[in-house]
């Protein structure tokens, strides 16, 4: 690895940190396609922001930028409260005509701009290291180094600073507000800083994979987790991982760095959506799986336990008269009969004393809703885990 | 002589993402009823109806609408959803909305016409909507939308009427009125029943009533049933009047 | 090339005529379904079926070396498809919100469909000039099959649209609905998503990945801002998409250096706020005016309504009384009592004011519904 490769990975690693602890907020706030709407409408920011300093990596620049994106956001705020249309209509008029606006004004002004369109949705991640950072003289790293880094730093010190508050309004805003914090200041400031980091990533990854960078991490991180903590961890490594993992991908594949990155961020989530433990698709259908057999067991011996006379208690009864299509009746007549709730005598089923107990309890937590009674009934049913 | 049965539940049990919410219910509606489902939040009522109707698919237990499946049998059921339900902001008006009725009858692609118009006209008459047809329904009041439901189930003039919350967010007289035609199609021999909150109106305008939370605890006439002890079975020891489901 | 030339040329210039034709009726199809999308509140659905296109187009050349559009447009319909589905995994089996399932597959599709074209970029043989168009669009590279293809596809649309509009109606609507008259909900549901995810890969070489959503969007809610019927909103909707389409294309073609895409985007968002402002019923400009002369007719009855009490505690109503009363009185500024005076509410006379007999029935019916309405 030469100190170029190194450079490269530093940058995405940093700015897939910074997108990540946004990300995670934005994702929780189902607020996810704002950071689209924003990744799209600083464009015109930035190319107004280059006449004037004529400098991609000037501080100024970013921060006009960044206020564009917190523009948008208001702006589709304001157009959802006229009424006119439907809030995420409202997201979707706006941002294709910020960026276009910043299309156009990138092709008009195309010999004195030196951005370029493509760069503008890719990113010049490749090109990072060569735009370098002197002081006095001496060779510091590159810019877009110190850029992310320092964005980065402010992201964590509001993180540590305000994480009670984020994580409060997160998860009950009328709380928030009644212990005194403004909801609309926490959710200006995270759009803030959502902002500034786009446009940051921007340089390097370009506007679309900045979205990727801000949701796929949180999104796979929120299959795995519900913890705050945990997630923001998990969410940062996912995106550290496929950053480092990605640039390996571009290199063999001699092909766009940050579209490989999205690309594992990609692939990360696929596995987590197949594989997380209890929330990935293949456990929730094993779940429903289970879960239909035991509604229909509970149905069963609710039934028996409803009904004494002899013909609604028939073994024939369950086919003809419950209906069921989707779990065989055999399979719960099995599973009730192992789990000794149940006795068949001539073709007539009874509920045991255990079957009846237990059937008493289930419909008894079924109506109440309260915990505390089933504990012991928790690591037999799937029915009755969260 | 007993009455003809114009629904019948049996062994039902219906799940919502497979977390159970009715559990073998079994009932027997008769015809020409005017009746009230009560119980908590969450008890199930609006599944109930749901399920009746094939709007959700059941885990266990049929349904029978005079003795036949539902699908064999839908032009004989009207149904008027929960008023929040739908976007009151669609470009559509009244009279519109009224004409829906008439598409269950008219099956695939064929245009409502002359006959659907009139009848669709007929229903506004009938709740007094008559003045608003040409609205767009989001410059209705609730009572004035809550009527507009009502007379697209009107226009469907079914045997049987499945109501969920009619009286929810209208005004007095629209309750009245609303009241007022439920009686009337109950003395044209229809079936009615309706998902209903406001337990201290129940004497008054039912003489039919299911108790419901999760499972069946009762179902009778409004006289011999309606007392403090299915009342406390079914909202338990701190029983509360609920708002709405 | 100026826009003046431009409409000159239209008619005679085949390949000006071609690409007009095709933005046409591009805009008019896109409008049209846009407009369900819009009522079926997935606007940001667009979004993400035109990026997750974007990889089955670069799949598409990878498997077959076609540039024949054609084929790349199957292999976006294709991902497109993939896309959408799997949207609805992630929404119905996990707990993640149908904005982050969004942004997911819009993000990560793209993602690997840019990876696939840098990819295709750098192979020696690839004759890859024409997939970078897919990304903002290129109206000039539209040929006759195009457009043929696209007129094909909006007839079948608005045939589909025809025989299914009552269908369609109350599906949008209602779609329990529907179900409880016997309509089977799915295949409408499908039918509809279907077309929408044909008409946004029709239109990605002529508007391009990026901005194909707002071609959905903008018509439909231009268009409804000027009627509350639904066949009204989707016929407006696709004139409005297809005057955004020529327009966009004129606009485009008389400069150098301008993708359609963003031009077409940017007529369409003019259409739009015009709209918002400007709708008679609905638009912000007349709300406000509304607004004001409410606030007007307001202060007048309160003016009206304190002189009637003021007038009431004498028996002859119209008995003068003095100008001065009224200036501790909120509600009461010169031009209100002027304006009670040309309603002839009030006469003036010098200093001194009285009610009319008109005025004073005015006032007492005010007060009389005012009091039904608090009841």
């Amino acid at each position: 690895m030469n100190n170029a490769q190194i450079e490269i990975q530093l940058i995405a690693s940093l700015v897939a940190v910074a997108c990540a602890i946004p990300g995670t907020f934005l994702v929780l706030r189902k607020m996810a396609m704002i950071s689209d709407a924003i990744s799209h409408s600083i464009l015109p920011g930035l190319v107004i922001g280059f006449f004037i300093t004529q400098d991609l990596n000037s501080p100024f620049l970013i921060l006009l930028a960044a206020l564009t994106g917190v523009i948008t956001v208001v702006l589709v705020e304001r157009i959802q409260k006229t009424g006119l249309v439907k809030e995420d209509t409202a997201i979707g008029l706006v941002f294709p005509a910020l960026f276009s606006i910043g299309v156009i004004l990138i092709a008009k002004n195309a010999n004195d701009v030196h951005l370029d369109v493509d760069a503008v949705l890719l990113g010049e991640l490749a090109f990072a290291p060569f735009d370098r950072l002197m002081i006095a003289g001496a060779d510091v790293g590159p810019k877009s180094l110190w850029i992310i880094g320092t964005i980065l730093s402010m992201t964590i010190g509001l993180l540590i600073a305000f994480f009670k508050e984020l994580k409060i309004s997160t998860f009950d805003a009328g709380l928030a507000a009644s212990l005194g914090f403004s909801p609309a200041l926490i959710h200006y400031g995270l759009m803030t800083v959502a902002s500034v980091t786009t446009v940051g990533a921007f340089d390097a990854v370009g506007a679309i994979l900045v979205v990727a960078l801000m949701i796929a991490p949180a999104a796979s991180a929120y299959l795995l987790t519900t913890n705050l903590k945990k997630m923001l961890g998990l969410a940062i490594s996912f995106g550290v991982f496929s950053a480092i993992s990605g640039y390996w991908l571009a290199h063999w594949l001699d092909a766009s760095i940050a579209g490989s990155i999205t690309t594992m961020l990609g692939l990360l989530f696929l596995i987590i959506y197949l594989f997380a433990p209890s929330k990935g698709l293949i456990a929730v259908m094993y779940r429903e799986k289970q879960q239909r057999t035991e509604v229909s067991l509970l149905t069963f011996l609710l039934h028996l336990k409803n009904h004494s006379e002899t013909r609604e208690r028939h073994v024939n009864h369950l086919q003809e008269h419950i209906n069921w299509q989707k779990v065989r009746a055999k399979t719960v007549l099995d599973l009730a009969l192992k789990n000794n709730m149940i006795i068949i005598d001539n073709n007539i089923v009874s509920l045991t004393q255990k079957g009846d107990e237990f059937t008493s309890k289930a419909i008894n937590y079924i109506i109440t809703n309260e915990d505390a009674q089933i504990e012991d009934m928790k690591d037999d049913f799937f029915l009755f885990r969260g | 002589m007993d009455k003809k049965i114009a629904v019948q539940v049996d062994d039902l049990t219906v799940a919502y993402n497979y977390k159970p919410v009715l559990w073998d219910i079994d009932l027997e509606i008769p015809e020409g009823v005017l009746m009230a489902i009560v119980g908590p939040n969450g008890a199930g009522k609006s599944t109930l109806i749901k399920a009746i109707l094939g709007i959700l698919k059941p885990i266990a237990g049929s349904v029978s609408i005079y003795g036949k499946p539902y699908d064999q049998q839908r032009k004989l059921v009207a149904y008027v959803p929960q008023k929040g339900s739908v976007d009151w902001d669609f470009p559509t008006t009244a009279l519109d909305v009224v004409m829906m009725g008439t598409y269950g009858s008219l099956g695939w692609i064929k245009r409502p016409g002359q006959k659907e118009k009139k009848a669709a006209l007929e229903a506004l008459e009938k709740v007094g909507m008559l003045p608003f047809k040409g609205r767009q329904i989001s410059q209705l009041s609730g009572g004035q939308q809550q009527r507009i439901f009502l007379a697209r189930a009107l226009v469907q003039d079914a045997s049987i009427y499945f109501m969920d919350e009619p009286f929810q967010g209208v005004d007095a007289t629209t309750e009245i009125a609303i009241i007022n035609i439920l009686k009337e199609l109950r003395k044209a021999g229809k079936t009615v029943i309706v998902v209903h909150h406001d337990l201290q109106t129940v004497p008054e305008y039912f003489d039919w009533v299911t108790f419901l939370n999760v499972k069946k605890i009762a179902t009778g006439p409004v006289k011999d049933i309606f007392n403090d002890d299915n009342l406390t079975k079914t909202y338990g020891i701190n029983y509360k009047v609920s708002i709405q489901e | 090339m100026d826009i003046q030339e431009y409409f000159s040329l239209v008619f005679s210039d085949y390949t000006l005529r071609t690409i007009t034709l095709g933005t046409a009726v591009l805009g008019a199809v896109t409008g049209m379904l846009g407009s369900f999308a819009v009522l079926r509140k997935q606007s940001l659905l667009g979004d993400a079926i035109s990026h997750a296109a974007l990889p089955g187009i670069a799949i598409a050349f990878l498997i077959t070396g076609a540039k024949d559009s054609n084929t790349l447009l199957i292999g976006a319909l294709v991902s497109g498809l993939i896309g959408t589905f799997w949207i609805r995994g992630i929404v119905t089996k996990t707990h993640l919100k149908s904005d982050t399932a969004l942004g997911l597959i819009l993000s990560l599709f793209f993602g690997f469909g840019m990876l696939l074209l840098t990819f295709i970029q750098k192979q020696p043989n690839a004759n890859q000039a024409g997939l970078d168009k897919y990304l903002f669009g290129q109206a000039a590279t539209l040929v006759e099959s195009d457009v043929w293809l696209m007129a094909i596809i909006t007839g079948l649309c608005l045939i589909v649209l025809l025989f299914f509009w009552k269908e369609f109606k109350l599906f949008l609507f209602d779609a329990d609905y529907a179900k409880t008259l016997g309509f089977n909900t799915k295949f409408i549901d499908i039918l509809i998503t279907s077309f929408i995810v044909l008409a946004i890969v029709l239109g990605l070489q002529t508007v391009g990945v990026v901005l194909m959503s707002a071609m959905l969007l903008a018509p439909a809610a231009a268009a409804r801002q000027w009627t509350n019927s639904l066949s009204k909103m989707v016929l407006l909707a696709a004139i409005f998409g297809a005057f955004s389409g020529v327009f966009g294309t004129a606009i485009s073609a008389s400069q150098n250096n301008l993708s359609t895409g963003p031009v077409i985007v940017i007529v369409a968002s003019v259409f739009v706020i015009f709209s918002f402002i400007f709708s008679p019923s609905r638009g912000l400009l007349f709300r406000q005016i509304r607004f004001i002369s409410n606030r007007r007719d307001l202060e007048q009855q309160k003016t009206l309504a304190f002189m009637y009490h003021i007038a009431e505690t004498h028996e002859n109503i119209s008995h003068p009384h003095t100008i001065k009363i009224l200036n501790n009185f909120q509600g009461y500024t010169r031009k209100t009592l002027q304006k009670l005076v040309d309603k002839d509410y009030v006469t003036l006379d010098g200093t001194m004011w009285s009610l009319t007999e008109k005025g004073f029935e005015t006032a007492a019916n005010l007060y009389n519904q005012q009091a039904i309405k608090d009841e």
